[in-house]
């Protein structure tokens, strides 16, 4: 695919340290991704993707090696620089959803917007149920996330991640918690929203139904890219 | 910060546990805390409305030469010097724009004579004109037995504490004399708030007497006592000899509050008191008795009194002991002591007298509501200084040495109470919140991975602290304020002193200032701030990929 970089990975190693023993997890990885793809990364359980989906959504850092996410050089930033663009360049969906139980799916999706502090109240809620709109649950917006199913609270997810119009989408195993009709819709929603926002996504999965979603496959097996780079 | 409010007030339901048992501590302490700032400013209160307002006043003004500033409860009763030129003084008063009122008084300790040949016993005397006594402190004393003095002639007034220390050294019970009220038989039970303050001349005068009557008790008088109703006072001068007289005791009585301390006090005239330690009288000045020398100890103001008066200089020059009873030097040469050598009245004011000629002791000022004592002290040593009068201001907790500093040490212990309780609900609460912040880690870490900052991270916290501490201290402070409004209402009294001492008198009334709401609030604070400051760090430390591992 060509185009536009939006995330460049040269060199990247990354080491744990359990106790005495180091546990290397990523071992030298090379990556480009442009602006649009749709990326899956696959792989065993230990592989080393949720590393590489860390690393990339600037969750954590490289041991040696240079990231660049849009456009910026992770190991050059602090953490205040870090949040920024977090906040501002990059969505997240994690695999148990994780939204913030006190809050209503319209006010979950508000959430980085209100960070933000760039746009009224106002505008903010009027995005926010917009995007809620685009997931189909336009009606349960003043639901709260104990009051909703699985699939609904990864899609109110989909949206907040979503909601800021960030340059790339990080999702970790999006459907894992998900029966595989539920996995199905949400994959799909994923594929939509990429097609139309032009929005970059990177998902890791290790479930080989999900490639059929994917635009790009990198296949990662102990910490180093064997396909797709 | 709207939707910061709105996180927090839901994490509160959210974890209504937690905060049930933060808010209990909260309530709890800020219960406690209030009660407790509560009694000490009814301590503090009362020991103004009893203390300050019924002995010592706010301010007393001493000799400049005087040792120290315990001049009411010395140890081994330590002579107060004398105070001569108190019109100068009283000039310096009046133009103070903080002093309400004052009074001169002569103060120190004079030997009681067993006149059945025991051993004697010691008494503080209080040199008072009994009329300006009455005015200073209105309602200070309550008449047990016999009545008030006479205004203008010689008296005594004898607290029941004294009465029952001389009796238990030498087996002598004084009561009142003969036309002062007292009676054997009669039972009559005293309601010492209708006894009346000393009247008016003009009232003296058509009743030649100072008020009712307020009879004895038959069974107050313990069996086999000497009962007597004149006691010999014997008093040390300053010229190392002794005088004595005798006074008919017009009255018992006891100080309504901490009348164990202070019921050693007896209350003598003025002039009396001044014959007694070989002090100049004002009737000696009237009737020209003091020579020119000796009257310059009087003119004070135009000179320095340390100036004219060395430390070393015989106080009272021997000449002067002319209209004196009985003076015998020290030790025990001269005449013997015994009735027959006392006269039967001793020296009595006419009307015509200005008894502010003679010397005092001390002068007791009282200031206005409101006026800042440590203030109006420095106002007044500096106007003493300018006037060169050699005299200064003390305050009453210095002026009563051991009393004045339990009162601080009650006051101390309740502090530290309230400190220990913040301790413990500091402890409590940082366990609990620690606990909360730690089970709250994937939250924090998704809020800090979508964009948040640890700012925000801490806002939301301090904000769900400050909403407890406001709902649940808030509702402490004013249960506290309720408690101490219910006690107060009961009026629970005690006879106990040190029991007094801690109520500031004998009656228990807590009171809330406006300042100890605002002080409980402030301690609230501090004690959510000192609670918060280490769950915060912790949360603060919070990761977005604590927010990954922990799921």
């Amino acid at each position: 695919m060509n185009g536009v970089n939006i995330i460049e990975i040269r060199g990247v190693t990354k080491d744990y340290t359990l106790g005495k023993v180091k546990v290397p997890a990523l071992r030298g990885i090379d990556l480009d991704i442009v602006k649009g793809d749709l990326v899956t990364i696959m792989g065993p359980s230990g592989s080393g993707k949720t590393t590489l989906l860390n690393i990339i959504g600037c969750i954590d850092l490289p041991t040696l090696g240079n990231v660049k996410v849009s456009g910026r050089e992770l190991t050059l930033l602090n953490d205040r620089e870090i949040t920024n663009l977090r906040l501002h360049h990059l969505g997240f969906i994690f695999q148990t959803f994780n939204l913030i139980p006190v809050l209503t799916s319209v006010e979950n999706v508000e959430f980085p917007l209100l960070l933000q502090k760039s746009l009224s109240r106002k505008e903010i809620r009027k995005r926010a149920e917009s995007l809620l709109d685009e997931v189909g649950l336009a009606q349960y917006g003043h639901h709260r996330p104990a009051e909703l199913s699985g699939g609904q609270r990864q899609r109110v997810a989909i949206a907040r991640a979503l909601v800021t119009h960030p340059d790339i989408v990080l999702a970790d195993e999006p459907t894992a918690n998900l029966d595989s009709a539920t996995g199905a819709s949400i994959l799909e929603l994923m594929k939509a929203m990429n097609a139309k926002e032009q929005t970059t996504f990177v998902f890791s999965t290790h479930d080989k139904n999900v490639l059929k979603y994917a635009k790009t496959v990198v296949q990662i097996v102990d910490g180093r890219i064997v396909a797709g780079a | 910060m709207g939707f910061i409010l709105k996180i927090a007030w839901r994490n509160l339901f959210r974890h209504r546990g937690q905060s049930l048992v933060i808010g209990t501590i909260l309530f709890l302490g800020a219960l406690l805390m209030t009660i407790g700032n509560g009694v000490i400013t009814g301590m503090d209160r009362g020991l103004r409305n009893t203390v300050v307002n019924g002995f010592t006043g706010d301010l007393i003004i001493i000799p400049d030469k005087q040792e120290g500033d315990n001049v009411f409860l010395q140890m081994m009763g330590r002579a107060v010097q004398p105070l001569y030129g108190f019109h100068a003084v009283d000039s310096v008063l009046k133009g103070a724009p903080s002093v309400e009122r004052w009074l001169p008084m002569g103060k120190n300790m004079a030997m009681v004579l067993n006149e059945d040949d025991g051993m004697p016993s010691f008494i503080y005397l209080l040199g008072v004109d009994f009329e300006r006594y009455a005015r200073m402190f209105p309602g200070a004393l309550a008449l047990k037995e016999g009545r008030l003095p006479r205004p203008g002639k010689p008296g005594l007034m004898l607290p029941m504490g004294a009465r029952k220390e001389i009796h238990d050294h030498n087996n002598a019970w004084y009561v009142p004399a003969a036309g002062s009220g007292a009676s054997a038989d009669a039972r009559v039970p005293v309601d010492v708030h209708d006894v009346p303050v000393w009247p008016g001349r003009a009232a003296v005068a058509s009743s030649g007497a100072g008020g009712s009557p307020v009879p004895a008790k038959a069974d107050s008088v313990p069996k086999d006592a000497s009962v007597k109703s004149s006691m010999v006072m014997l008093g040390f001068n300053q010229d190392n000899s002794t005088t004595d007289i005798r006074l008919e005791v017009d009255g018992i009585f006891r100080y309504r509050a901490l009348n164990t301390i202070f019921g050693n006090f007896a209350l003598v005239d003025i002039e009396s008191y001044r014959q007694c330690l070989g002090y100049f009288q004002a009737s000696e000045r009237t009737q020209g008795k003091i020579s020119g020398r000796d009257s310059a100890l009087f003119t004070l103001g135009e000179e320095s009194l340390d100036a004219q008066f060395g430390a070393d200089a015989p106080l009272v020059p021997g000449a002067s002991a002319a209209p004196k009873a009985v003076t015998s030097a020290i030790p025990g040469a001269g005449s013997p002591v015994g009735p027959a050598a006392i006269p039967a009245e001793t020296a009595s004011a006419s009307p015509a007298v200005d008894l502010d000629q003679g010397a005092y002791n001390l002068v007791v000022v009282l200031l206005k509501p409101g006026a800042d004592a440590a203030r109006a002290q420095a106002d007044l040593n500096a106007r003493f200084k300018t006037a060169k009068l050699g005299m200064r201001a003390v305050g009453w907790k210095d002026s009563l040495g051991p009393v004045g500093s339990m009162a601080t040490l009650i006051k101390g212990a309740l502090f530290l109470f309230v400190s220990f309780l913040f301790v413990v609900a500091v402890i409590i609460i940082i366990n609990t919140l620690t606990m909360a912040a730690l089970e709250r880690t994937p939250e924090l870490g998704m809020m800090r991975a979508i964009g948040a900052r640890k700012g925000f991270v801490s806002l939301m916290f301090l904000t769900e602290t400050a909403l407890l501490t406001l709902c649940f201290g808030g509702l402490g402070i004013l249960a506290g304020a309720a408690v101490v409004e219910a006690v107060s209402w009961f009026k629970i009294t005690s006879d106990n002193d040190v029991l007094q001492l801690f109520f500031g008198g004998d009656t228990f009334r807590p009171a809330l200032s406006a300042g100890d709401y605002l002080l409980a609030l402030t301690q609230l604070a501090l004690v959510a701030l000192a609670a918060v400051i280490y769950p915060l760090r912790m949360a603060r430390r919070v990761t977005p990929l604590d927010a990954v591992y922990k799921e």
